[in-house]
């Protein structure tokens, strides 16, 4: 049970990281491309409250998947 | 690497110019042509009331500094004043001010290297500048005042050439008669605008702890600077709306180069795009001192990790902190957002004004026997002055600002509380939040599948949303769980 916790940890953990990374550019492009902002209807009044969003959700992801793959080092 | 403390190195010359260097950015070289749209000729008052406003808030940091002459400025008074969490805040507004400033000036520079050069990479050539002026910051803070002081003395000469000349040449062609436009308010709206020429001078006050003499150099340096500033940036208006009408520097990309080139041709667009790359150079080099200062004070009381508290050994200077930092800066500048970077500036640096009037009066009622070698005159008008005024400000700002201000507050927040709580309830606290996530990415995922969003979106897109949703979902569900059921202890 333990080693399956320690798996799931690592992957999750790892995931969280990578999706929140990827928010992180993510939101950089909502707010330097044109062509991303007209693909998702994004109107130029809403691009800093998408990048609000989208700029927490990945700092959010990168700190729980940090804090996963932590524990999962830490072997607790 | 361990010190015992920062080398008192910088003298009253040394300070002066920390502040007046810190203040003119490449700012007043670009915000001089809109600026006059709204108030006209009465840019000139708009200046002079800009100074004001600015020297309000400057006098309690000249009381703050010479009593309380630790290192990290507005962070050190707060912490001394409040504490605790407002205290914080304080110091992570004036260290991502800063980190932001010092991004902003370096792109800056690298805009106007490639008027001169156009083949340059501007993120390189702002992370070239980010790394030279790191380097000259952990060399040690003598060099750094050496360095800025020759920046801010060819800056000023420059500056000083172009004042001489626009006020005995027989070109004439603007008039000196005060005009508003658009009436006082317009003068109200364009103090908004162009108060970012002053901000930056509080420099002095992040490097209190290596100024010598502090009780005497401190006051004497922020008054100077102030009153320098007020000077220059009249003097400039006066020399721009006399040689060109106001309206004609609407819509120009550099209006101080304009201007000089009505009179001195392409020497004076020469003289003034050099004058711009050393001030946004002079910048970096301010603002990479002052936000190491702020992490090193930060770190010294346990906010931020130990690290940040480390000295050069044979530097003395605050080395990681510097490092981190300039990490962070160059990081900053390869994105070259530079909107997002000029309100976020904007916005931490009128908090911190509004922050360290507040620690002033809080200090006076609270120690009134603090030994305190420069009191600010008209206490309590001046200090609330300075609140009302900084507050006004805020709202004469871009919307956005405010938006910005908001999430760089939520990170702090975040920030503050994973340091000051139990690891274990952090982690719970998380899990709590990634479930919520996962519950609200499978709600996301139903609307997309149901057609019920309210905007429309195509076949691929959508599909594209719902994948990412539900990913986002499970991975958060099984996040949620493998947080809130982790041993305590």
């Amino acid at each position: 049970m333990a080693k399956a916790r320690r798996v799931a940890l690592r992957i999750v953990g790892g995931l969280q990281c990578g999706s929140g990374g990827l928010a992180s550019v993510f939101a950089y492009l909502v707010y330097a491309s044109p062509l991303i902002r007209e693909a998702l209807t994004i109107a130029s009044e809403e691009v800093p409250l998408y990048m609000f969003l989208f700029l927490v959700f990945g700092m959010f992801s990168i700190l729980s998947g940090f804090l996963l793959v932590h524990e999962e080092d830490s072997g607790s | 690497m361990e010190g015992k403390s920062l080398k008192r190195e910088l003298g009253l010359l040394h300070a002066t110019m920390m502040g007046i260097g810190g203040a003119i950015c490449a700012g007043v070289f670009v915000t001089l042509g809109y600026a006059a749209t709204l108030a006209g000729t009465a840019l000139i008052i708009a200046m002079i009331l800009c100074g004001i406003i600015n020297l309000f808030t400057m006098l309690s940091y000249a009381e703050l500094g010479a009593a309380i002459p630790s290192a990290g400025g507005e962070y050190t008074f707060a912490k001394a004043s409040f504490g605790g969490f407002l205290s914080f805040a304080t110091g992570w507004f004036e260290w991502i001010s800063n980190m932001f400033y010092a991004a902003f000036s370096s792109v800056g520079f690298a805009y106007l290297i490639s008027y001169v050069i156009p083949a340059v990479n501007i993120p390189l050539i702002a992370i070239i500048a980010v790394a030279i002026f790191t380097i000259i910051n952990i060399k040690g803070v003598k060099e750094t005042g050496l360095t800025q002081t020759a920046l801010v003395i060819i800056l000023l000469g420059l500056l000083g050439v172009f004042i001489f000349l626009g006020i005995f040449t027989s070109q004439n062609v603007g008039s000196l008669e005060l005009k508003a436009p658009e009436g006082f308010l317009g003068v109200l709206r364009a103090s908004a605008f162009i108060f970012v020429v002053y901000l930056g001078g509080e420099a002095i006050a992040v490097a209190q702890a290596e100024i010598k003499d502090p009780g005497k150099t401190i006051p004497r340096a922020i008054l100077l600077s102030c009153f320098a500033l007020i000077l220059i940036y009249t003097t400039i208006a006066l020399v721009v709306f006399k040689i060109v009408p106001a309206e004609s520097l609407a819509g120009k990309a550099s209006p101080l180069a304009y201007v000089a080139e009505q009179f001195m041709g392409p020497f004076g667009v020469g003289i003034i795009t050099i004058a711009g790359i050393i001030a946004a150079l002079s910048s970096v080099n301010t603002s990479i001192m002052a936000s190491s200062r702020v992490a090193y004070a930060l770190s010294r009381d346990g906010y931020f990790p130990k690290g940040f508290f480390t000295l050069h050994a044979r530097f003395r200077t605050p080395v990681i902190a510097t490092l981190v930092g300039s990490v962070l800066t160059a990081a900053f500048a390869a994105t070259g957002i530079v909107n997002f970077v000029t309100y976020a500036t904007d916005f931490g640096f009128i908090i911190g004004f509004v922050f360290v009037n507040l620690s002033l009066i809080k200090l006076r009622r609270d120690k009134p026997n603090l030994h305190r070698p420069f009191k600010v005159p008209l206490y309590p008008l001046t200090p609330i002055l300075g609140i009302v005024t900084s507050l006004l400000l805020i709202f004469f700002l871009e919307p956005s600002t405010l938006l910005i201000g908001l999430e760089l507050f939520i990170f702090g927040l975040i920030a503050y509380y994973i340091r000051m709580v139990g690891h274990y309830r952090v982690c719970l606290a998380m899990g709590g939040m990634n479930l919520g996530i996962s519950a609200f990415s499978a709600l996301f995922a139903y609307l997309i599948i149901s057609n019920l969003l309210p905007i429309s979106l195509s076949q691929n897109i959508a599909s594209l949303l719902f994948g990412v949703a539900i990913l986002v979902s499970i991975t958060y569900l099984i996040a949620g769980l493998l947080n809130v059921t982790r041993k305590h202890g």
